[in-house]
């Protein structure tokens, strides 16, 4: 069993993943950058600490929950990381999305100092992390997968070990790829109705039921037909997010055409400022490529 | 001042880099040579280059030191890694990087030189092997135009164009502009000739009528005739094209700009390279749109 637990990264997500955690009946001692992000969680009976390596100390299992690839590598493995005080046998999961190649690194770096690894990037949004609602994608040792998976199940419904250390990170790859271009066909389908002098809410309404459903629509649709871009997901996030499958893929030496045309719009987006809105205001780029 | 007595140093000397050299030395510059194999500064040595240990070394005893290195870290590296150009650079020397790399980078080191009171020029090229060995590349040059008139008489042995874009940075960004458009132009000579051939029309006589009119370029030219004889040798490598294009792309991905067509053709060389076409000419690309279009 599993009870003490560390949780590193407060903001939108973590925060209310390490509450989760806390209603579970589990101990936990956090660390967040900012020190007023942790007050909340000590509120509710968390152990504020003063680095990543003080919220490892003496934890059976240790969460991160950051946004890029470098602060992974940071909290982690750098100075004053978990490394430094997570013991032997303790198990380090990043629930952040980053790099499949800087994940296995990671889990080999950590495997030297006999400490496990899982990655297991979400998905879901901010509403999934506080309603306990989110997807969970996991690579790493099946064994290890189940002694979490209990841990995993107060913080998300639909949890799936993928296959080893950062299957986890690709198969979140895959679901970015196909949620983006989704929300790519949904700006462009909107603004093409409303060209043609529709009511976008009928549309939102009548493509609800058919085979172009999905929750890409149901949700980020619906904040288009509002014009509501209060994010939900910041841009800049996915923007991160496609950069990372787009590193892949140039790795690999294969061609995903549709990704790299949705992050060409994802960069006028964030050129336009958009970086801290929600990703369907990605609309007014196709809106303005084509003013009437 | 006679070109003796100006200090010139040399870091990079791979396949454009040598040459490069070489043709400096041939203008009558003494040079300081340095390149991470020790066996590449032979052939330099033999022409009366003085070979160094480091970055560092070379640097200490030049006017001016031209970088010709692979890319943006092997660049960030030289200048400012350990034993790197600038803990051997003195104030008022000019560091001249002629690799091609990220504008955004290049700003960045030119400000740290001039934290130390050394000048800094980007003047990537073009031209390929061909160009450097004959001395006829074209440069792209950012930096204080002061800066670039001192070094002029030394670009003038590396190439025939030689033109002055603008400050610190503006000759990556030309560069990276240059590949923009011939990435383009590529796919879509490949494109065309791919529409011909399933119209039952022959590619080579549309490239001939293409020659005539707006769709004239120096890449209908040269790729289109490689495309037609199926004779994919190098020229310009896919591999190193890749890797120009995502300077370029990452560059628009850091600052917010949108290239479509730039980012579709990145996506087409990365498919060649996953078919193991890295080492053939670009003008492959057309097997991409032809492998596209297979099975009817």
């Amino acid at each position: 069993m599993l009870t003490q637990v560390g949780f590193i990264g407060l903001g939108v997500m973590g925060k209310p993943m390490a509450m989760n955690l806390i209603k579970g009946g589990y101990s936990l001692r956090v660390y967040g950058r900012r020190k007023e992000a942790m007050a909340p969680l000590v509120e509710a009976g968390a152990v504020a600490c003063g680095s990543a390596e003080e919220a490892a100390r003496g934890c059976d299992v240790i969460f991160t929950m950051v946004t890029t690839t470098r602060d992974v590598q940071e909290v982690v493995l750098g100075e004053r990381g978990v490394i430094a005080g997570a013991r032997p046998g303790a198990i380090v999961v990043d629930m952040g999305t980053i790099s499949p190649a800087a994940t296995r690194a990671i889990a080999a770096r950590l495997a030297e100092a006999g400490i496990e690894a899982l990655d297991a990037p979400v998905s879901g949004g901010g509403i999934g992390a506080i309603s306990g609602n989110l997807s969970i994608m996991v690579g790493g040792k099946p064994e290890i997968f189940e002694q979490v998976k209990p841990l995993f199940s107060c913080m998300g419904k639909n949890i799936v070990h993928i296959g080893p250390n950062s299957a986890g990170q690709v198969a979140k790859a895959c679901n970015q790829m196909v949620m983006l271009i989704a929300l790519q066909g949904l700006a462009e389908a909107f603004t093409f109705a409303r060209r043609n002098g529709l009511d976008s809410a009928r549309v939102y309404e009548a493509l609800s039921g058919g085979a172009a459903q999905s929750r890409v629509l149901e949700v980020l649709g619906k904040r288009m037909v509002e014009r509501n871009y209060d994010p939900g997901i910041e841009a800049r996030l996915h923007y991160k997010d496609i950069q990372i499958v787009l590193d892949e893929a140039h790795t690999l030496g294969m061609a995903l055409p549709g990704t790299a045309l949705v992050m060409q719009m994802f960069n006028a987006l964030i050129g336009r400022g958009g970086g801290n809105q929600d990703s369907s205001q990605l609309i007014e780029v196709i809106e303005a490529i084509s003013k009437p | 001042m006679s070109n003796m007595n100006v200090n010139v140093g040399f870091i990079g000397l791979g396949i454009m880099g040598k040459p490069m050299a070489l043709n400096l030395i041939k203008g009558g510059y003494p040079l300081r040579v340095y390149g991470r194999r020790v066996e590449s500064m032979a052939p330099l040595a033999a022409a009366g280059a003085h070979a160094c240990a480091s970055p560092e070394e070379v640097a200490r005893a030049a006017d001016m030191t031209f970088i010709m290195v692979s890319d943006t870290q092997d660049v960030e590296q030289v200048i400012l890694g350990p034993k790197g150009v600038l803990s051997g650079a003195q104030p008022g020397a000019i560091v001249v990087d002629m690799s091609t790399i990220s504008p955004v980078a290049t700003r960045s080191l030119a400000s740290r030189l001039m934290d130390h009171g050394v000048e800094m020029l980007d003047a990537p090229v073009s031209g390929g092997e061909t160009g450097a060995v004959n001395g006829t590349l074209s440069l792209m040059v950012g930096g204080k135009p002061e800066v670039f008139t001192r070094v002029k008489p030394l670009f003038e042995r590396l190439g025939k164009k030689i033109v002055h874009i603008g400050a610190n940075g503006a000759g990556q960004a030309a560069k990276a502009c240059n590949q923009i458009v011939a990435s383009m132009t590529i796919e879509g000579v490949a494109e065309a000739f791919t529409f011909a051939r399933r119209n039952g029309v022959d590619p080579g006589r549309v490239r001939e009528a293409l020659l005539g009119g707006f769709a004239n370029s120096r890449i209908l030219e040269v790729h289109g005739q490689r495309m037609l004889d199926r004779d994919f040798r190098p020229g310009f490598k896919v591999r190193l094209h890749q890797k120009d294009l995502r300077i370029v792309m990452e560059t628009a991905h850091q600052m917010g700009i949108a290239l479509p067509g730039s980012a579709l053709v990145a996506q087409h060389l990365n498919a060649l390279i996953g078919s193991g076409d890295g080492e053939l000419d670009s003008s492959a690309l057309v097997q991409v749109i032809e492998r596209l279009n297979e099975g009817r």
